[in-house]
């Protein structure tokens, strides 16, 4: 360890906005070819230690040392020719252009006045081959897959020579697959000596990849890289406190079959999907990103149409053509992502909670305002939502919040049927486990669960059996707790080698 | 309460805008100018009432210029030619109204071409369709009784500023009480969210093509009475002045934003602003690149709102300018 010399360090550096201590005298060191997990709640001031070290904010005390020497990074511009290189969770490619011009977005070759193709292309190019993606760098990046992108996205971020590389939650998008690809590439920039901060919600996923992990809480760091075990409990404990169970999982499963699925098909992605869930039951949907989970939801939503199969709900069989059909049936669907599909970001909370019901406000030509401000709060009282919700549009307020919303709009629709597609993807831990109490609240009011999920320790603790979806088919189903991780890596793996290039991009 | 914070902003605006030419003329505010100003707004106001609620929804309306000039000529030859009585003519506007919004709505909602192509096309073909009435040329004297439905009044007040006080009204009521003017708002909002909550999103935007097909029959039938006669010459440019008073009222171009009542301050700002230019004798070019100063102004303001209240709040020795708040939006994720 002593003669190991960290390239970046922070040493006391200290953030203030008016009325809260952003980063209360954080310090950390940064090794060549380690992989340092920087963790904590939303809040805790992650964001403002990244903005910090790539030069969006100025420190109010304390200092940045490279290579032991104190610099200043006066801009993002600064920090990025010091070596800093930031992939931001938000994507900053132009889907348009080529991976080549997204590269060089900025800092194009250039021959006298002109455009260097040639020279950008072959630069580019050997830049994919270094770290060893096989990407054409003349495609252009809508034609890709969002894991595609997110390693364009680090190549672009490492077109300049970087000695430190920070990674803001980079996995939020991907599926398994993509997060195992993704983590080799990361794993071979660190063998090259690259420093790397690497920012996560999913604990399963740091605790696989990352050498050390600093947490963060309220600002300061409770728990040093040195004294931190990367250790999901660990890491839990250290970030929330003692929460108890991290998934109290109830089981309110009974014995009647709610809803029958045979032989679902869709036109191009579903094909012969058949299982049942019972009253109570929280019903696991697993398998990679792209396997036909998120269409098993719309096809029963009545989003997709179906091509085969019958839906049999509550003793009846049902054919929805739309997704009013399937509410007015007593279906709830939330969507995977829910800032494109979930919420209108022009509401505040309460329009965002009564959406999918109106119909409970009074007559569509009267509805009434007065009970639609009651049911909302109601509701935010219930789920604990922040109580901004009343007045602020659901855009200001955080992701445990907004999902919560999403939720609070089938609890205010009285569905019988929950389909919860990624409930808990970007969201913090606190959230993630208020949405697991929601789903044990839903499931003890004899409601049933459709639970979709890339996280597979979410998905086992939660569910109380589990289908495995590969390549659009239903390739086993079991009870949750006979089921492991090698399960599904095996079930997804089942349709051979090939079948992976015919996964959708 | 929030209506008041809504329309807050656009009234402001507007009363400084009637203050300034208050102040710099004479006879600004004699009954005779502001019963003029009631039936300069009252048209535009109108037909403005649909571009909104299209906006709202997420889309544009260029044609209702086209379509009234069209509609005053099918009204102007069913009186002249069909010698149909004038309530009956009157019917006959308002559906033709609703068909041409019906075509808008259908080529844009259920054919899903863009509301900014369907439109651009329907301001050139309603336009062409009304030079074909009457070998192009404008009919004059439609009926005796017509005049009086623009220039009436009711207790000295001109009839026209009752129909923009009920059409608002009941676009108000609409708009905040019933189910469909909310999934107006859901639709202009997020598409994708409404139709998964239910909403028949091709409904909804065919809806508002047909809203703005009825208000720009009323505008029709409103302007021929003005003139008394039809002509395929009127109306243009009214489509870009209903869109002014939409986005100087504050309604976004991105949908899902908006306060319909704000519209109608946005057309009254506009009416007095070109008032109180008229009053000190301003040529009319330079009356329209001061209205288009006025809309770039609007909306920068409202573009500029955190600028603005920083630059304020340095002024009074709070946070200076370029400090961001303690938790960006990112971070909330």
């Amino acid at each position: 360890m002593s003669e190991r010399r960290p390239v970046w360090s922070l040493r006391g550096v200290t953030k203030r906005f008016p009325g809260v201590v952003a980063n209360d005298r954080v310090s950390l060191d940064l090794f060549p070819g380690e992989i340092h997990g920087l963790m904590g709640e939303n809040g805790c001031g992650k964001s403002t230690l990244i903005k910090t070290l790539s030069g969006a904010h100025q420190p109010d005390a304390g200092e940045i040392l490279r290579e032991g020497r104190p610099v200043v990074l006066t801009d993002p511009i600064a920090a990025r020719e010091a070596g800093v290189s930031t992939v931001f969770q938000e994507f900053s490619l132009v889907p348009t252009l080529s991976v080549a011009e997204n590269i060089h977005l900025g800092r194009l070759p250039r021959r006298g006045r002109r455009v260097d193709w040639a020279a950008m292309r072959a630069r580019a190019a050997a830049l994919l081959a270094e770290m060893g993606l096989d990407i054409d760098p003349d495609r252009t990046v809508a034609s890709l897959s969002v894991a595609e992108q997110q390693m364009v996205e680090i190549a672009k971020a490492l077109g300049a020579e970087a000695s430190l590389l920070i990674l803001d939650e980079p996995t939020t998008a991907l599926g398994l697959d993509e997060i195992a690809r993704l983590h080799g590439l990361i794993r071979r920039l660190k063998a090259r000596g690259t420093a790397i901060l690497y920012i996560s919600h999913r604990l399963d996923e740091v605790v696989d990849l990352v050498d050390v992990v600093t947490v963060l809480k309220e600002g300061r760091v409770v728990s040093t890289a040195a004294e931190s075990e990367v250790d999901i409990g660990y890491i839990v404990r250290a970030m929330v406190g003692d929460v108890g169970d991290h998934y109290p999982k109830q089981r309110n499963a009974g014995a009647e079959v709610v809803l029958t699925v045979e032989g679902l098909s869709t036109r191009d992605r579903l094909s012969g999907v058949s299982f049942e869930v019972r009253r109570g039951e929280v019903f696991g949907l697993g398998g990679v990103l792209g396997s036909g989970r998120t269409e098993v939801a719309r096809a029963l939503f009545g989003v997709d149409p179906r091509s085969g199969g019958r839906i049999v709900w509550r003793g009846r069989e049902v054919a929805f053509r739309s997704p009013k059909q399937a509410i007015a049936a007593g279906f709830a669907y939330v969507p995977e992502n829910r800032k494109f599909d979930g919420l209108f970001f022009n509401f505040a909370g309460f329009p965002n909670i009564t959406a999918s019901r109106l119909d409970r406000l009074g007559p569509p030509y009267a509805m009434s305002l007065a009970a639609e401000r009651e049911a909302g709060r109601g509701l935010v009282r219930d789920l604990d939502i922040s109580p901004a919700a009343e007045t602020r549009e659901v855009g200001k307020l955080s992701g445990g919040n907004q999902q919560k919303i999403v939720i609070a709009r089938w609890l205010f629709a009285g569905a019988d049927l929950f389909i919860l597609d990624e409930p808990t993807q970007g969201i913090d831990i606190s959230a993630k486990i208020a949405v697991y109490r929601l789903v044990n609240r839903i499931t003890a009011e004899g409601k049933s669960v459709i639970l979709i999920s890339s996280d597979h320790d979410e998905l086992i603790a939660m569910s109380d059996r589990i289908g495995i979806m590969s390549h659009g088919r239903l390739v086993r189903v079991g009870e949750a707790g006979e089921l492991g991780k090698i399960d599904f890596v095996r079930a997804s793996a089942g349709a051979g080698p090939a079948a992976r290039e015919a996964l959708p991009t | 309460m929030s209506v008041l914070k809504d329309i807050a902003g656009p009234l402001a605006a507007m009363v400084a805008v009637a203050l300034a030419v208050a102040l710099t003329t004479s006879n600004f505010l004699t009954p005779g100018n502001l019963s003029n100003l009631a039936l300069q707004v009252s048209i535009v106001a109108i037909v403005a009432i649909g571009s909104t609620v299209v906006i709202f929804t997420g889309g544009i309306d260029l044609s209702p210029g086209s379509a009234i000039a069209l509609m005053t000529m099918v009204f102007a030859v069913a009186i002249k030619s069909l010698a149909l009585p004038l309530a009956l003519a009157i019917v006959v506007v308002l559906l033709l109204g609703l068909l041409l919004g019906a075509v808008n709505g259908v080529l844009t909602a259920y054919l899903r071409i863009p509301s900014f192509i369907t439109t651009l096309a329907a301001l050139s073909a309603f336009r062409g369709l009304a030079f074909m009435f009457n070998n192009g040329s404008p009919i004059f004297q439609l009926s005796p009784d017509l005049e009086a439905l623009f220039y009436g009044r009711l207790g000295g007040v001109p009839l026209p500023l009752f129909y923009v006080v009920a059409l608002y009204a009941a676009a108000f009521y609409w708009l905040r009480w019933t189910a469909s003017g909310r999934a107006v708002y859901a639709v202009g909002g997020n598409p994708s969210a409404a139709r998964l909550s239910g909403i028949d999103v091709r409904r909804i935007q065919f809806l508002a093509f047909l809203v703005a097909g009825v208000a720009a029959a009323l505008g029709a039938v409103l302007m021929a009475a003005r003139l008394n006669s039809g002509s395929p010459n009127y109306g243009v440019g009214l489509e870009l002045s209903a869109i002014a008073a939409a986005v100087i009222g504050g309604a976004s171009l991105a949908g899902g934003r908006g306060n319909i009542l704000n519209t109608a301050i946005g057309a009254m700002t506009i009416v007095i602003v070109q008032n109180g230019l008229n009053l000190n004798a301003v040529p009319t070019s330079f009356q329209n690149v001061i209205t288009g100063a006025i809309i770039v102004l609007a909306v920068g303001i409202d573009m500029w709102r955190a600028e603005l209240a920083r630059l304020l709040g340095g002024l009074a020795g709070r946070p200076r300018p370029g400090s961001s708040p303690p938790r960006s939006p990112r971070q909330g994720t």
